[in-house]
């Protein structure tokens, strides 16, 4: 198998990385009917799988789940989680033949193995559907010509999926049909009707491609909404215990932090997060965001060089061959950072004052939100596709980092983002190098206000404003937030 | 002369940005124990609070605590709502997941988190188990925080104090939500912790108190009225209720003669049986009471009505006409039906106005997120009147006091004039003549022929209008039958 994008004319390239559409209410008109009657079989039942299935069936749909014969002989818990709901579960020999709908819901490494023992079993005309590209795209999975392939990807972790279902709403999602792959034109109405049962079509659905998926999601996570996270923490937390701040504190404040920054990034865009600092400390923030931009740009543009040349996947799956060698080596060392190996203290730090004493996270945020953005926008991505993979999804990723840390955050995401992860954070730490040195307990660890009279220059603030409010990723941003305000706030601290 | 056990000298407090105590005094000696009584808002909750040190106040309250007891010298206060976290620390649950079956266990089980706190607050386990026995709760020891219903939750806290045996107790609304064996109960084993040296404080506008109870008093306009008893009832004025908006007049238009069938449903988790063989039939027009103990399984048995319990797809249902599973959308099913729970209000969305929260009664959501055509936003409008609620229309629903929220979902159940008003211990935290206006109001509102399913646990504070009982025992029909007329009256006008 060689990778998909790399067999492709460069016209081809451009053509895929740029399918983007935020899709208007009146395209879901329709229902569920195109999946209304047909068969639904779901392989796995994890989080993603149990939950979608879930929404699908109360949505008036014939689900099922298919496993191993291993998972369902051992009654293991994806077995269990289907049983217990009454759904009716098979192995791959009995339900597959018979689906109209083969939904992949397993882990993206599992792929190359799971489609290949289920594709020659699949009925002609068949539809197989992801949540992830990667296979397709980077693996270069060659799928039988009869059978449609479509994506259809919540972009929330599987509880908040059937969470805001059963409330009447849904989180947003994106869909693609595989070009290569759509023998009958049927695939686009599948998997709007697929967006419906799982609620998706309530929060918002952009029409993408498996390439402008996978070339984003990548990029996404292992810079902005892991790489630069897990960065910014292990050296907030250093240079508060250079300086002597209480561990306890510095524990808390940069565990809970980041999800309450980001709370506001989620709400208002980065507009929004830097409004929450007094005037002083935004434009401080700007300054030294603009610096961390400067600095890292480099590093953005090699990691999505990377992605686009299919440099990171060969190299990832170099590793995956190798017994995960890297991966687990990066993990350990992970888990013996100091601030991961420190308990958040018992005190309590309040909603402002996360603000207030963490504005280097601020910095950090927007810095980082902002070249993603821009670095995936100048490699072709559409700016909505590179929204939802840097600004939208970094406060769910903060989530994770509030419950348990780091090691919270590399547990929930997937491998790949996790070996991205861990490349970026290498790279990223020694760059930062000389920054940090110039950075004091006012940028983190106590409030930046102190003993400053507040005042500021009008020109400077409005300028300053200006700037940030007028980022293209701010403009995309209030388009999209619009379709999706009524979610609700992810609370932890 | 000894020292008052607690001393509360020229107490303010806020609510909000509303003064609720301006400069109270109150002293509790020795020997006394206490009822608290008001109407809903009247500050009681927020008393109990600043005396837990919970609540900011300015002001003097001293306790004085007897170190010669063995009792913990603490105050302790129980909510009047529970709270229960997952296993990571947060408290994200969402609306009916407590159905759903999953084997990432999310929660402690009853008997981990008994442990926890028993460790935590150094108690022999032996100690707990006779509190266990009287509450009913040893069979679920083994359930997880997620799976109790609400009146389970609210055991399990009261299992808690008095295992704990603080010297200062307070408890806000002690038998919300118990049925009455375990109320009784309740009492005997109060008595026992005041006999054992436990000051009571129980805020409660409840008549049938422990014995041990020797002193009351009245929250009313921010003052604390010393009283010689209970509460009484008073009966409501007559005339209370202005005029039902038109739209809520009409018949509702019936898709089925059949309501709801069941046809020998079962419902278990693993090993754990909660519904057995049920067969039940509501038809149209039909004013049914479901009853039975805490945990006899009538909430899921309502779940399995609205559409929420995914093992309803295995079982032989039938609502609205349609056999489940034949296709529909929970949302089909959802759109016949008005339902207010003390789950559904616990889940409820707290950040939506008064206004949204009624609205989104015509879409079966938690929250508002369509555009209202005009002529519903005339029906909400009228409806918001009716209820007397006009002033609060643009407040968020989380500021206002428990009984008025009740009420907010009670407009919302009905805003869309369905075929199945669902209304499952509505009146539970409310006080008598909130219970008493709230079941004038559905008698009033099922005068145009709307099926109602109607659960409570206590025979003086039910509508008049039911006419058919089903009574569940540990999960099975143990009872189904007429209700004599002549009784319930017999019952409202004592009330009344």
């Amino acid at each position: 198998m060689s990778n998909y994008f790399n067999t492709l004319p460069l016209r081809e390239k451009l053509n895929q990385l740029g399918v983007c559409e935020f899709m208007d209410s009146s395209e879901f008109a329709d229902g569920v009917d195109a999946l209304k009657g047909k068969k639904l079989v779901i392989i796995g039942c994890g989080a993603q799988g149990l939950n979608q299935g879930l929404n699908l069936r109360d949505s008036g749909l014939d689900v099922s789940y298919t496993l191993r014969k291993e998972a369902i002989d051992g009654k293991r818990d994806s077995w269990k989680n289907a049983t217990e709901n009454n759904f009716k579960v098979g192995t791959y020999e009995e339900l597959i033949p018979s689906a109209d709908i083969l939904i992949n819901l397993t882990p993206d490494k599992q792929h190359t193995a799971v489609v290949k023992a289920v594709m020659p079993l699949m009925k002609q005309g068949a539809t197989l559907s992801y949540s992830h590209g990667f296979n397709i795209v980077e693996e270069g999975m060659q799928i039988r010509k009869d059978i449609t392939v479509i994506m259809v990807a919540p972009k929330c972790p599987g509880s908040e999926v059937r969470a805001e279902y059963v409330r009447g709403f849904g989180v947003p999602t994106l869909i693609a049909v595989h070009p290569e792959n759509d023998p009958q034109g049927k695939g686009l109405a599948q998997a709007k009707a697929y967006a419906v049962g799982t609620g998706g079509h309530k929060a918002g659905v952009l029409l993408s491609s498996f390439v402008a998926e996978v070339k984003s999601d990548l990029m996404g996570e292992q810079t902005i909404l892991c790489g630069l996270l897990q960065t910014g923490s292990i050296l907030s937390f250093d240079k508060m215990m250079e300086k002597g701040i209480d561990a306890g504190y510095a524990s808390k404040l940069v565990q809970y932090g980041v999800e309450v920054i980001t709370e506001a990034l989620k709400q208002g865009g980065i507009t929004a997060m830097m409004d929450r600092l007094s005037n002083p400390a935004k434009i401080k923030a700007f300054e030294i965001s603009e610096e961390l931009k400067n600095i890292m740009r480099p590093l953005f543009q090699k990691h999505q060089d990377d992605i686009m040349s299919g440099e990171f996947s060969k190299t990832m799956m170099e590793d995956w061959a190798n017994g995960d060698k890297n991966l687990l080596k990066w993990r350990a060392e992970t888990g013996e950072t100091a601030f991961e190996k420190t308990p958040a203290g018992d005190v309590k730090i309040n909603e402002q004052e996360y603000f207030d004493n963490y504005t280097l996270m601020v910095a950090f945020v927007r810095a980082g939100v902002e070249l993603a953005f821009e670095t995936m926008v100048q490699a072709g991505i559409k700016p909505e596709s590179a929204y939802y993979e840097s600004l939208h999804e970094t406060p769910l990723i903060a989530n994770t980092i509030a419950r348990k840390k780091l090691f919270e955050m590399n547990r929930v995401i997937s491998d790949t983002a996790e070996y991205g992860c861990y490349l970026f954070d290498q790279a990223c730490k020694p760059l930062l190098k000389d920054f940090m040195k110039k950075v004091g307990t006012d940028l983190v660890g106590k409030n930046f206000n102190e003993g400053k009279d507040g005042g500021v220059d009008n020109k400077k603030l409005i300028e300053v404003n200006e700037t940030i409010r007028t980022h293209q990723v701010e403009k995309v941003g209030a388009v999209l937030r619009r379709a999706m305000t009524a979610m609700k706030a992810i609370k932890t601290a | 002369m000894k020292k008052s056990i607690v001393h509360i000298q020229n107490l303010n407090l806020k609510y909000q940005s509303n003064l609720v105590f301006d400069d109270l005094s109150w002293a509790i000696q020795n020997g006394e124990q206490w009822v608290l009584y008001g109407a809903s808002g009247s500050g009681k909750t927020s008393l109990a609070k600043a005396i837990a040190g919970l609540l900011e106040y300015s002001g003097e309250i001293l306790i004085n605590f007897d170190d010669k007891s063995k009792l913990p010298a603490k105050v302790l206060l129980v909510d009047s709502w529970y709270q229960f976290k997952n296993l990571e620390g947060v408290a994200n649950f969402y609306y009916q997941q407590r159905y759903t079956s999953q084997q990432a266990k999310e929660t402690l089980t009853v008997n981990a988190e008994l442990m926890y706190f028993g460790k935590e607050n150094h108690l022999a386990f032996a100690d707990a188990e006779p509190i266990l026995i009287a509450l009913g709760f040893e069979r679920l020891k083994n359930s997880q925080l997620i799976q109790l219903s609400s009146g389970e939750h609210k055991k399990l806290q009261l299992v808690k104090a008095l295992w704990l045996k603080p010297q200062f107790l307070i408890i806000d609304q002690p038998y919300t939500g118990l049925d009455s064996a375990s109320r009784e109960n309740l009492n005997i084993l109060l008595d026992d912790a005041a006999t054992g040296g436990v000051q009571l404080v129980l805020i409660s506008n409840d008549q049938a108190l422990p014995s041990c109870i020797n002193r009351f008093a009245e929250i009313k306009d921010g003052r604390l009225a010393i009283a010689n008893e209970a509460f009484k009832i008073s009966a409501l004025p007559n005339g209370s209720l202005g005029e039902i908006p038109r739209f809520l007049r009409e018949a509702p238009k019936y898709s089925s003669e059949l309501i709801a069938k069941m046809v020998d449903v079962n419902i278990s988790y693993g090993e754990k049986q909660v519904l057995k063989n049920i067969d039940w039939e509501v038809k149209a027009g039909e004013k049914w009471l479901l009853q039975g103990p805490n945990g006899s399984g009538k909430s899921t048995l309502l779940s399995l009505i609205n559409g929420d319990h995914p093992q309803s797809y295995a079982n032989k249902i039938y609502l609205f006409g349609n056999r489940r599973g034949s296709g529909e959308s929970i949302w089909d099913i959802k759109q016949h039906i008005g339902l207010i729970s003390p789950e559904f209000h616990w889940y409820f969305d707290n950040n939506s106005t008064v206004w949204g929260s009624i609205a989104s009664g015509l879409y079966d959501s938690l929250g508002l997120f369509k555009t209202l055509p005009y002529s519903k936003t005339i029906e909400v409008d009228e409806l918001i009147k009716f209820f007397g609620l006009t002033e609060n229309k643009n407040d968020l629903f989380n500021t206002l006091p428990l009984g008025k929220q009740r009420l907010v979902l009670l407009a919302r159940t009905i805003i869309k004039n369905p075929e199945l008003l669902i209304l499952d211990e509505p009146c539970q935290g409310l006080d008598h003549q909130q219970t008493q206006y709230f079941n004038q109001l559905i008698d009033e509102l099922c005068t145009n022929g709307i099926t109602v399913i109607y659960v409570g646990h206590y025979e003086s504070q039910l509508p008049s209008c039911l006419e058919k009982r089903i009574f569940l025992e540990e999960g099975k029909v143990k009872l189904i039958e007429e209700i004599k007329k002549e009784k319930v009256q017999e019952h409202f006008e004592l009330v009344l």
